[in-house]
C-alpha cells in the first residue's frame, strides 16, 4: 500500500489519528486492502503527510487492537488474515453511518427535498465511478 | 544491554524544557503571569498566541536569554540562566529573525559553528543547503528573509539537538518550505526523540506535527492539551433563548460563555478524555459543533469583545 492513499486534513473536525483509523477501516471493509498486504510504515505515513509519527503509531495501535492489523515480526503491519472477505453491505454501510446523519441534519436545517438530496448523492456516486476508472489502485 | 529492558519512555527523566512561576513586566504592563510549563521528553509542543501574547518572552526566558521577574526555567534540567556548555550542545534555537555573523558567507559560517558542536552533521548541512537551493558561497547578509531563516534551521538541525526550540519557524517560508520543516519536525521527534517547543500563528502547521498544543493568553496558559484528544474533548454548544433561561450557573467544564444577541447561548466545553458531556448538552434544541484548533483558539481568547452579530444589527438601524 501507498501512504499516498491516505488523505489528512488537518483542519477537519477528526482528529489525524481518527482520520487514519477510519480510512484504512474503510479500505479493508471494502476488499481494497487484502489480508497479507503490508502497511506503509509509522516513518514513511509521517514523512509523506509531514504529521506526527506518534498519530500514525496511535492508529496502527487502534487498529491492532480491533484485530483488523497484525503486527509482523521484524517487520512492519500487515492487513489481518482473520478477515478474508469483505465484510457484508450492512456492516460496511454502518461505517458510513456517523457521515450520512451528518448529511441527513444538514440537509433538514437547509430544507431540501428529500429527492433532491438522493439525485445529487447519487450522481456524486456515478462521478466517483467514472473519475477512478483510470486511476485504479494497484497493489505492490 | 538488551533492548526489551529499555522503556520506550523515560518517565523518570526531568521535562527537558520546563518552568514553574515564571512572571515578566515590561514598562508596568504584565506580559506574563506566573506561568507554568513542561514539555515531556519526546513531545512536540505547538505555541499559540495572539500578536504581543508574550511568545517571544517566554521562549527567551526558557532560553536563559531573559531574566524573569520572578519563579525559575530549566533546560534539560539545569536552570536555564545557568546552563553550561555540555546543555548548549545539545539545544537548536531558531529565534524569530535570526542575524548572526552577517560578514561570514553561509559554508563558512556553518562550518564555523559546527567546530563548537561534537554531534555536527555536515552531511545534512551540504543535503539540505542543496534542498533548498541555498549556495553556500552567498555572504549571510545577502540572504533574502526566507532564505536566512531556513540557514538557521539548517544550523539548529544539524547539531543534532535534544531539545529544539522555535519561534516562530514559518513566518517567512513557502508553502514547500514549510512543508519541508513540518515534516523535519515530525521525523525528528519520531526517531530521535527530540523534544520540540515551536510557536506559530499558522494553526494547520501546528495540527500536522504538534503532540501537545498551549493557548498562551494574557499572560498565562489558558490550554495546554494532548493534540489528538483536543478535538475529542472540546465542544462548541449553542442553546436557544428557552434552554438558555434553564441554566443556573456554569456548566461542569465551561470555559467560554458568550449571550448572543437574541438571548442564545454559545459555551465553549471542555471534558476529560471519555468522559460524558453535561446535562444541559441533551436540552431541547441544543447544537454541540465540533471545533477545529483555530475556531477553539478564537473563541478561548477572544475575550470581551463586541460581538459582530450585535455590531451588524447596530449598522441596520
Amino acid at each position: 500500500m501507498d501512504a499516498d492513499l491516505l488523505h489528512v486534513q488537518p483542519s477537519a473536525p477528526e482528529p489525524i489519528y481518527r482520520q487514519i483509523v477510519e480510512q484504512l477501516r474503510r479500505l479493508i471493509a471494502s476488499g481494497k486492502l487484502l489480508p497479507g498486504v503490508e502497511l506503509p510504515s509509522v516513518r514513511e505515513i509521517a514523512g509523506r503527510h509531514a504529521i506526527n509519527p506518534m498519530t500514525v503509531s496511535r492508529a496502527y495501535s487502534l487498529l491492532e487492537y480491533e484485530g483488523l492489523l497484525e503486527r509482523q515480526r521484524g517487520k512492519g503491519m500487515i492487513v489481518a488474515a482473520t478477515r478474508r472477505r469483505p465484510q457484508s453491505d450492512d456492516s460496511r454501510l454502518e461505517l458510513l453511518q456517523p457521515r450520512l446523519q451528518e448529511v441527513a441534519r444538514q440537509a433538514r436545517e437547509l430544507g431540501l427535498p428529500d429527492r433532491r438530496v438522493l439525485e445529487r448523492l447519487q450522481a456524486l456516486l456515478e462521478e466517483h465511478d467514472e473519475r477512478i476508472a483510470h486511476a485504479v489502485y494497484k497493489p505492490r | 544491554m538488551s533492548a526489551l529492558l529499555m522503556p520506550s519512555t523515560n518517565l523518570v527523566e526531568p521535562a527537558p524544557l520546563a518552568c514553574a512561576g515564571v512572571s515578566k513586566r515590561f514598562d508596568g504592563s504584565t506580559i506574563l503571569s506566573r506561568l507554568d510549563l513542561q514539555i515531556p521528553a519526546g513531545a512536540v509542543l505547538g505555541l499559540i498566541g495572539r500578536n504581543g501574547a508574550g511568545k517571544t518572552t517566554l521562549i527567551r526566558i526558557l532560553m536563559g536569554l531573559l531574566a524573569p521577574d520572578a519563579g525559575t526555567a530549566t533546560v534539560l534540567g539545569e536552570p536555564a540562566l545557568l546552563m553550561s556548555d555540555a546543555a548548549k550542545t545539545c539545544l537548536g534555537y531558531v529565534p524569530q529573525t535570526p542575524d548572526a555573523l552577517k560578514w561570514m558567507r553561509v559554508g563558512e559560517m556553518l562550518d564555523f559553528i559546527g567546530r563548537f558542536y561534537p554531534r555536527w552533521d555536515p552531511d545534512y548541512v551540504a543535503d539540505s543547503l542543496l534542498r533548498w537551493t541555498i549556495s553556500p558561497e552567498k555572504p549571510l547578509a545577502k540572504l533574502s528573509p526566507g532564505e536566512r531563516q531556513r540557514v538557521a534551521l539548517i544550523r539548529a538541525l544539524a547539531l543534532r539537538p535534544r531539545l529544539l526550540v522555535l519561534d516562530e519557524p514559518a513566518a517567512s517560508l513557502d508553502p514547500v518550505a514549510r512543508r519541508d520543516l513540518l515534516r523535519e519536525i515530525a521525523l525528528r521527534a519520531g526517531e530521535s526523540g527530540t523534544t520540540v517547543l515551536f510557536s506559530t500563528h499558522i494553526v494547520s502547521d501546528l495540527e500536522r506535527v504538534a503532540s501537545h498544543v498551549a493557548f498562551l493568553h494574557e499572560g498565562s496558559l489558558v490550554l495546554k492539551a494532548p493534540m489528538d484528544d483536543l478535538k475529542e474533548t472540546h465542544t462548541r454548544l449553542w442553546l436557544p433563548p428557552a434552554g438558555a433561561a434553564q441554566l443556573t450557573g456554569k456548566l461542569p467544564g465551561e470555559l467560554r460563555r458568550r449571550q448572543l444577541p437574541d438571548g442564545a447561548l454559545s459555551i465553549v466545553l471542555a471534558r476529560e478524555a471519555g468522559a460524558a458531556w453535561p446535562a444541559a448538552t441533551a436540552l431541547p434544541g441544543a447544537d454541540m459543533e465540533v471545533l477545529g484548533l483555530e475556531d477553539l483558539f478564537v473563541e478561548i481568547t477572544r475575550g470581551f469583545q463586541p460581538d459582530f452579530a450585535v455590531g451588524r444589527q447596530r449598522l441596520r438601524l
